[in-house]
């Protein structure tokens, strides 16, 4: 048992009243500092290359989807945002998506799919802002979806760097 | 029996099986890519190591698969050095396996997968590149080789031998370059080789009706009977995200089809696929069709049946036995014939699997009294009676469309279908579920009793059958009534 | 005739300014909101955001009307009314400044009226001239508990039942010490017309809250709990009640309720000023035109308004049982005693 004692209060303090006015004199003072508020879509916050943003989808130089449809990422998401229907291509990777939505309502932006992706095919891109009129319209296809590689690269960079000690000579390429 | 000590405990075993038989009895999970229980066993992948003691003799660790059980044998599957000897083995079968796992369709259900994950090493050790082999070579119409992907345990090979007796495909070549191939690379022949598949252990061997189609991970599996021939072998029917059966396979049974069952079956999901259904029903009036709710279409079809006469009942040897009874009762109640419209054998008869009888529940409902009617005889019918209740999915297929809606106008029929037809004689129709969405039993060619279940829920207002039958006899009796 | 144009006239003037001042307190009370948190405040509708209040009235009247399930769908709709105009007809009899004369306008031909003569009176800028405006007031804005509790009854809610009941204890209970500490000013000037006790202040120095200093620090407390703002707002206590009392309310029944409050705000502050700081009167400058009295007796309502707003962002809320023992065991006490004291010295002739 622990006994707390408690402070002998002055009058003045338990009055209260000195401590209204200095509480008072406080915000009256504050009004007159400079504001810190940023001014959100003209000042828009610097996206560093940890921003997790909406996950996007790396569209090879030769125009293709790095992604095989394995289903990886949809196993992983925890909000079940992600719908993938696979089919096969003339390519060297057999596989492709013919379907890849990801309900943009739904996705909880956690990086889960890009983890879970063995195939470097899906990113967390630094896109953040998301808005529609209709549920279907933000239920994201692939059309939506890809981005060439170039404009994800920092990301992957720093997916790469972070994830060193997993990524060595045996790994997936 | 022969009593064996498996893992410190005792347990019976079968002296006519292999050592890695009565370890799977016994609970023990030894991995096997060769090993089938229904194939001869080879021990060509080497996998199934496990630690033998007989008598005075010291340990030694052998193929469990090869390995013939004997008196007071005590058998060690998890001690170290079955555990490393089967991690070299491993080793050995991933050093040209290719890291495919996120395009092949074998991933989520693949022995070399599981064991890999449990027991493999994260990364590799050799040096030299993998060899490279063609992955995409067809075998037919049905089966596509990945030779990269092949682990050559043969299980194939044997299946080919000494299921359907057709040896079509052998291990050519040597050593490192050795793969499973046809004879002259000829396409297979047969209607057993969607079962290739099946006993493939990896990804080598797959379906071309399911390559790429869905990962396993995302197939609903529900026990089923195939209903495709009077066999009624056990399936799996597999439904992705409550839509698309995407797959059918074989179940263990070993009262009617062990492992194994044929293309005929195992493809003949597209029809269970079918667009365009509606939820309720169909009235006709005069020229007009109106869309109903399933209890509107009971009491239309109730109000033919009364009124009219003469008038018959005709069944589809899809309709199961819970279904035909209520449907022999009602057609008792109101002294109707029940018929069964009864298609011809298709001659794909063999001496394996399939019946020649595309008819699954043939047996069940002769015995429950249906009399047998070739579509010919119930067309006739139809043209000579004045009503007719026409039950069950694949009638419109069975009689022909056409036929239906050639029966003249002044002819009153209800038919309960999957799909509606447009005929001047079909008054009333009723949206049935499939077979693979009805709960029910079915009896095979023998007499053994298949089970259904509904393997993909039913939208709302889809009454299964059963409540629709039971809804045309609730609107036959005056309100109020008590039910029997 | 000019009688009936001239009050005509005030009224439609006073009203829309009360009303005006209310909406503009949503703009104040935001931004001055944002400046105290180092934030900026609304800035996007019109310069500096001074078009906010007209944004938030169309949204307001935009807004989906929600009548809950079980609500008694009349009292629902009345309680918002009832809670605005108690608090805005006490606008009426506030001397907003002293005698204006109207010259004589000549004679017009009206019709309905035929020749009229238009003009040559002596008003002053109040609606209406009470002699007991004083009680007027108290009585009036006492009414707007019962837009307060039929609206908590009315909504069929528990939060909005268990608010309601919050702010009729509370009003109760601060409406005793609010006019017990007004009392020893009546008592002071002798009169319950608060152009008379507004003017009796004519300087400075006879400003009654130099003459009866706990009386304004009791009023200014009262009339806190009164308009229920910080640190008093237990009505609706958002942590606790979700909205209080109006929890189930949207659209401009919602508004109603809002515009009410910052009315009784508007008229606390008036009384305050007419009571304790000379009400119209200008410092040092005692018969000054009216047009000079009006911006003074506006200039400190907006002090007090503006006090409204800064207490509210600077204390945090009092406990129900706090706020219910400072009422009964201290402010109710004083006034009490206050008044006895101002009584003793008005028997005793000291002023």
């Amino acid at each position: 048992m622990v006994i707390v004692k408690r402070k002998e209060l002055s009058f003045a303090e338990r009055l209260y009243l000195p401590e209204i006015f200095r509480a008072l004199s406080l915000t009256f003072r504050n009004m007159f500092q400079r504001e810190i508020t940023r001014q959100y879509p003209e000042e828009p916050l610097p996206k560093t290359e940890v921003t997790r943003g909406q996950p996007r989808l790396v569209e090879l130089e030769e125009g293709s989807l790095a992604c095989v449809s394995c289903g990886l990422c949809e196993a992983a998401c925890p909000a079940y945002a992600i719908t993938i229907d696979g089919g096969e291509t003339e390519n060297f990777i057999e596989r492709e998506p013919k379907l890849f939505e990801i309900d943009m309502l739904r996705c909880i932006l956690c990086g889960f799919c890009e983890e879970a992706c063995p195939k470097d095919a899906i990113f967390m891109s630094d896109e953040l802002e998301l808005a529609g009129f209709t549920r279907k319209g933000l239920v994201y296809g692939i059309d939506k979806l890809r981005r060439p590689r170039a404009a994800l690269q920092k990301r992957i960079d720093y997916v790469y760097r972070i994830n060193d000690r997993w990524r060595n000579s045996s790994s997936t390429h | 029996m022969t009593k064996i000590t498996l893992n410190g405990r005792e347990v019976e075993a079968d002296p006519t099986k292999p050592l890695i038989h009565a370890c799977h009895a016994g609970g023990v999970d030894v991995p096997a890519y060769c090993y089938h229980p229904g194939l001869t066993p080879v021990g060509s992948c080497r996998i199934c190591q496990v630690e033998v003691k007989q008598g005075e003799a010291p340990a030694r660790v052998v193929v469990a698969c090869r390995t013939p059980v004997a008196e007071g044998m005590v058998v060690e599957t998890e001690s170290p050095r079955a555990h490393e000897t089967r991690r070299e083995c491993l080793e050995f079968l991933l050093k040209n396996h290719p890291l495919d796992c996120p395009i092949c369709d074998k991933a989520g259900e693949c022995d070399l997968q599981d064991y890999a994950y449990a027991e493999g090493q994260g990364e590799g050790r050799s040096v030299e590149p993998r060899r490279r082999l063609d992955k995409r070579k067809s075998l037919g119409d049905v089966i596509v080789l990945d030779e990269e992907r092949c682990v050559l345990c043969s299980r194939c090979v044997r299946f080919m031998e000494e299921v359907p007796k057709t040896p079509q495909l052998t291990v050519g070549g040597l050593g490192s370059r050795s793969v499973i191939e046809t004879f002259m690379d000829r396409p297979l022949t047969g209607n057993y080789q969607g079962n290739l598949a099946d006993v493939c252990p990896v990804g080598a061997l797959t379906l071309k009706p399911f390559r790429f189609q869905a990962r396993v991970w995302n197939l609903k599996k529900t026990p089923s009977t195939c209903g495709e021939c009077s066999r009624g072998c056990a399936t799996s029917v597999e439904v992705l995200r409550s839509g698309d059966v995407k797959r059918i396979r074989p179940r263990y049974d070993a009262e009617v089809n062990t492992w194994w069952m044929c293309d005929t079956g195992r493809f003949a999901f597209e029809p269970l696929n079918v667009e365009g259904r509606i939820t309720g029903g169909l009235a006709r009036q005069g020229n007009t069709v109106r869309p109903v709710d399933a209890e509107d279409a009971a009491a239309a079809t109730a109000r033919i049946l009364t009124a009219e006469r003469p008038a018959f009942v005709a069944v589809t040897p899809w309709v199961t036995q819970e279904e035909g009874q209520a449907i022999r009762a009602l057609a008792a109640e109101w002294k109707l014939p029940t018929y069964l419209v009864s298609p011809a054998a298709n001659g794909l008869e063999d001496d394996l699997l399939h019946t020649g009888d595309p008819a699954p529940n043939r047996r069940g409902l002769v015995e429950l009294g249906f009399q047998a009617k070739s579509p010919a005889e119930v067309l006739a019918l139809l043209h000579s009676q004045s009503a007719a209740w026409l039950v069950g999915e694949r009638m419109a297929a069975l009689l022909g469309a056409a036929n239906l809606a050639a029966v003249a106008g002044h002819k009153r029929v209800a038919l309960f279908d999957v799909l509606p037809v447009d005929g001047p004689a079909i008054e009333v129709f009723a949206s049935v579920p499939l077979y693979v969405e009805r709960a029910g039993t079915w009896l095979n060619v023998d007499g053994v009793v298949r089970t259904l279940q509904s393997s993909r829920p039913l939208p709302s207002g889809f009454p299964t059958l059963e409540r629709l039958i039971s809804l045309v006899s609730a609107a036959a009796r005056p309100q109020g009534a008590a039910l029997r | 005739m000019t009688v009936t144009l001239v009050t005509l006239l005030k009224i439609l003037v006073i009203y829309g300014g009360l009303i005006n001042v209310a909406a503009l307190m949503t703009l104040a009370e935001r931004k001055v909101s944002a400046w105290m948190q180092f934030r900026i405040g609304p800035n996007r509708v019109g310069p500096w955001g001074v078009l906010q209040p007209l944004a938030d009235g169309v949204k307001f009247i935009f807004k989906e009307e929600f009548t809950p399930e079980g609500a008694n769908k009349f009292l629902f709709r009345i309680a918002p009314m009832l809670s605005a105009v108690p608090a805005m007809l006490t606008v009426a009899v506030l001397p907003l400044a002293g005698d204006i004369a109207i010259p004589k306008l000549g004679t017009f031909d009206l019709p309905f009226f035929g020749p009229t003569e238009l003009g040559g009176i002596t008003t002053n800028l109040s609606i209406t001239d009470l002699d007991i405006s004083v009680l007027f007031v108290l009585a009036v804005s006492g009414l707007s508990i019962y837009g307060i509790i039929l609206g908590g009854w009315a909504s069929n809610s528990k939060y909005s039942l268990l608010g309601a009941l919050r702010a009729s204890a509370q009003m109760i209970s601060y409406e005793l010490t609010l006019m017990l500490s007004l009392l020893s000013i009546v008592v002071m000037t002798g009169s319950l017309d608060l152009r008379e006790i507004a003017t009796s202040q004519a300087t400075i120095g006879q400003w009654h809250i130099w003459t009866q200093p706990l009386a304004f620090i009791l009023f200014v407390v009262a009339t806190f709990a009164e308009t229920n703002r910080h640190p008093f707002d237990f009505a609706e206590c958002e942590p606790e009640l979700v909205g209080g009392f109006h929890t189930e309310y949207s659209s401009m029944k919602f508004a109603l309720f809002f515009m009410g409050e910052y009315c009784a705000m508007a008229v606390m502050s008036g009384l305050t000023v007419t009571f304790f700081l000379g009400g119209f009167g200008v410092p040092f400058w005692p018969d000054a035109p009216w047009f000079v009295e009006l911006p003074a007796f506006l200039a400190k309502t907006a002090f007090f308004l503006f006090l409204f707003i800064w207490v509210r962002w600077t204390l945090p809320r009092f406990r129900f049982d706090q706020l219910m023992g400072l009422s009964w065991k201290w402010l109710l006490n004083l006034a009490l005693f206050n008044l006895f004291l101002t009584g003793l010295a008005s028997a005793l002739g000291w002023f």
